[in-house]
């Protein structure tokens, strides 16, 4: 599939496409906390003062859905490329966030191993107060060339015909 | 000995490294908490029936292992922004390192650029970043 970026672009960035809410549970808080090694009070024990969520906790949350409607990259074929959080307020136990995705950026790389497409897709956090907590930005990344091998082959395929 | 101020940090020093629990226990809970309950993260035989080497850490517990660093190093330090790239999948059960060292300071801001690694027992990185870090 051959993907027109500045078409993509136009029609794709920076439109919300999603929007869903969550109330912050303080067992899932510590146990996400523990698993990653954290020691500090204030991200295990639900009695310290200041007990919060660790600073990526946001990224564990995931809208209705991950691409807009009409997105023309299959899911199933992206794999997770990183994931950059910027924490612009502390999340508590009990808090009701609400959390917007849009598409932020969509680029496309070439390296040794070949062309890449970026979709860097983006939640922002609200806490019920309606003061940002989060910003998760998640880079999925589509490997162009396997695409047009697949591309290609088929099309071989269909000149010998077989299908 | 843990950093508690801005004036204590020093550029170009390395955070005392750390080798993560990425037991195979340690995942699922993880993924319990995290709501990520898939095969591919506590399940080798699945992971392996589609291709991966066994089962994989999640890429947002490896973020979360080395934001953990930088807490065991300046317990009171507050991550403004970490961003990781997840280069390459890291395996359940094995004994990974994490590594961090300070590769810019703000003495306006009091924020601290830390350059983030975490590496298999090859020594091959397979999940790298940066956060920076106020003081």
């Amino acid at each position: 599939m051959e993907f027109n970026i500045d078409e993509m672009k136009e029609q794709y960035v920076d439109h919300p496409f999603d929007e869903v809410e969550f109330v912050v549970d303080a067992e899932d808080m510590v146990a996400f906390a523990q698993a990653c090694g954290e020691t500090a009070p204030h991200f295990l024990d639900p009695k310290a003062p200041d007990f919060r969520a660790v600073p990526n906790y946001a990224s564990r949350y995931h809208g209705r859905r991950s691409l807009p409607k009409g997105f023309p990259v299959n899911m199933m074929a992206s794999f997770d490329a990183g994931k950059s959080v910027e924490i612009t307020g502390s999340i508590r136990a009990g808090d009701r966030l609400t959390a917007r995705s849009h598409i932020h950026d969509i680029f496309e790389k070439t390296g040794r191993s070949g062309g890449m497409l970026f979709i860097v897709h983006r939640m922002e956090f609200s806490n019920q107060d309606d003061i940002k907590v989060s910003t998760v930005d998640w880079r999925m990344v589509v490997r162009l060339d396997m695409t047009r091998d697949k591309k290609a082959k088929r099309g071989a395929k269909t000149q010998s015909g077989e299908s | 000995m843990a950093v508690d101020r801005y004036e204590d940090v020093e550029f170009g020093e390395e955070l005392p490294e750390f080798t993560p629990d990425i037991s195979m226990p340690k995942v699922v809970q993880f993924t319990q908490a995290a709501q990520m309950n898939f095969g591919r993260f506590t399940d080798h035989d699945e992971a392996r029936k589609s291709g991966l080497p066994g089962a994989i850490v999640p890429g947002i517990m490896s973020q979360g292992i080395l934001a953990a660093l930088i807490h065991r190093w300046a317990p009171t330090a507050q991550i403004q922004k970490i961003d990781t790239v997840f280069r390459a999948p890291l395996v359940v059960d094995s004994a990974p390192t994490c590594r961090g060292v300070v590769t810019d300071m703000d003495d306006e801001s009091r924020i601290v650029e830390i350059d983030l690694t975490l590496c298999n027992e090859a020594g091959e990185t397979r999940v790298l970043g940066t956060a920076l870090v106020r003081l």
